[in-house]
């Protein structure tokens, strides 16, 4: 039997923009008011995504996308389907 | 004569450097962990208030209710004590570190160099840095010399005449030597409170009464050498960290400067040549030498970027045989710090008028395929990776795209 050059390959590749565990701090609306320990300066936008709804896998998250004090800019979302904030790039 | 350069507390000083603030509130080392609630070196603010270096923890807080405790940084202070020995290596001190915060040094290889013993001091206090508590001593023995450092202010040095050392130490109190508090304290009571006073009484009563540490302790007072404990006269200098060294001997001291040029470029022909080194280029170098007259000289050189090529070298060096105080027996080159080569940088934009522009064409590609390779050699197979888009119109980002290595 040959092993599928292809198949080696592929176990190596890894999904681009993976979300990352964060650690938020939340306010009384659900928007983060600390995200890894910094104060959040302003909010610049909200918006959810709700996909794969037909499959046994769905995606129910809610975005933000936040200036933190430091200057920095992050988005963030909080998972509602499993739980958990994760930080993401390219969103 | 031995030197010895002293940092009082330096285990607090080392943890305060990072809290400066703190440098104003009474602040003492906090108790080690698990052990007996004593408190370890106090800082000036806190000796003021009544606090001193072994008190009970709680009866510094009953005298000093403000008492900052530090913790202890034992990494910390070896880190920042490496840094000083270092700095002192550099300046061509050949030190024997005994515990952080205290060295000894022997002055004869560096009178010719400094201009005395004095002067020798006075650039091992600024090799220190003025931003520790340094005082410096020296004497004919040990003993002498660390009680000359602790006596002298901090950032001055006490020089103590060989043929008046007793006198030196005879109105000193006991407390500088390495009794322990209950023995101190049993001659405090028979009334012996100075190292001369002790000095003074007969050797064997003394040893019947306090045991063998008393009696080093006498020997130290009288500013003997004692039989079974360490040389108090002799200093033995730590060996150099050193990756590879190489010397020439001349048949007769060399002052010509053109001929030291000749002879540095054949020990950098020498040492470049040694298969240890193993292409690894050279990050910091010295070059050192022994004066005729019996002292030695020695300057350290950080170069910007590694290099293993001999015109940098000679280059980075040359300009510091100028500096040799003294006609020289032996040139010697040692290389301190190698690390991997790394490759160079090269840039894939090259500077026309205000702008910078792309290159292009075979130039590109060989520098982008350089680059990959250095990459690729440094973080390992699969770290070079195309990104490879499987679903762009994903509203899920991490669906996208996936990077997908390429060797």
């Amino acid at each position: 039997m040959v092993a599928d050059p292809g198949a080696a390959r592929a176990a190596r590749s890894a999904r681009l923009n993976e979300p990352r565990p964060a650690l938020v701090e939340e306010g009384f609306d659900g928007a983060p008011c600390r995200v890894n320990r910094q104060p959040v300066a302003v909010v610049r936008e909200e918006w959810r995504v709700l996909d794969r709804w037909w499959t046994e896998e769905p995606v129910s998250r809610r975005y933000f996308e936040v200036v933190l004090d430091s200057g920095e800019n992050v988005v963030v979302f909080r998972d509602q389907q499993r739980g958990g904030w994760f930080s993401q790039r390219g969103a | 004569m031995v030197a010895c350069i002293l940092i009082p507390g330096f285990e607090l000083q080392a943890a305060l450097r990072d809290r400066p603030r703190l440098g104003l509130s009474p602040a003492a080392l906090a108790p080690l962990p698990g052990k007996e609630p004593l408190l370890g070196p106090v800082n000036a603010t806190a000796e003021t208030a009544g606090v001193r270096p072994g008190m009970r923890l709680g009866e510094a807080l009953a005298v000093c209710p403000p008492l900052v405790l530090v913790e202890r940084d034992p990494a910390g202070v070896e880190e920042q004590w490496e840094q000083i020995v270092r700095r002192l290596e550099d300046s061509g001190f050949a030190v024997e570190p005994v515990e952080p915060g205290c060295l000894y040094f022997d002055t004869r290889g560096v009178e010719r160099l400094y201009g005395g013993v004095s002067p020798a001091l006075k650039r091992a206090l600024s090799a220190v840095g003025s931003s520790w508590t340094t005082s410096a001593g020296a004497a004919d023995r040990r003993f002498a010399a660390l009680a000359a450092a602790a006596i002298a202010r901090p950032g001055q040095a006490v020089v103590v005449d060989d043929d008046r050392t007793k006198e030196f130490l005879a109105p000193l109190p006991l407390t500088l030597l390495p009794l322990e508090p209950r023995r101190r304290e049993e001659l405090d009571r028979l009334g012996v409170k100075k190292i001369g006073q002790l000095a003074g009484l007969p050797g064997s009563a003394v040893a019947e009464r306090l045991g063998p540490d008393g009696r080093r302790a006498w020997s130290l007072a009288r500013n003997e050498d004692n039989a079974g404990s360490e040389d108090n006269a002799r200093v033995t200098a730590r060996p150099a960290v050193v990756e590879l060294t190489e010397r020439l001997d001349f048949p007769e001291a060399i002052a010509n400067e053109l001929t030291l040029r000749r002879a540095l470029t054949a020990l950098l022909d020498r040492i470049l040549d040694r298969p240890e080194r193993g292409g690894r280029e050279i990050r910091k170098v010295a070059l050192s030498a022994r004066l005729v007259g019996g002292g030695s000289w020695r300057r350290t050189v950080t170069l910007r970027e590694p290099s293993a090529e001999r015109g940098t070298l000679r280059a980075a060096l040359g300009p510091k045989l100028a500096e040799l105080p003294a006609p020289v027996l032996t040139l010697g080159i040692e290389l301190l710090v190698l690390v991997e080569s790394q490759g160079r940088q090269l840039a894939l934009v090259r500077p026309e008028g205000n702008a910078f522009v792309p290159l292009e064409g075979d130039e590109l590609q060989t520098r982008l395929r350089d680059g990959l390779r250095q990459v690729r050699a440094a973080a390992g197979a699969g770290a070079v990776a195309s990104v490879v888009e499987v679903a762009p119109w994903s509203r899920i980002p991490e669906q996208r795209a996936l990077l997908v290595p390429r060797d």
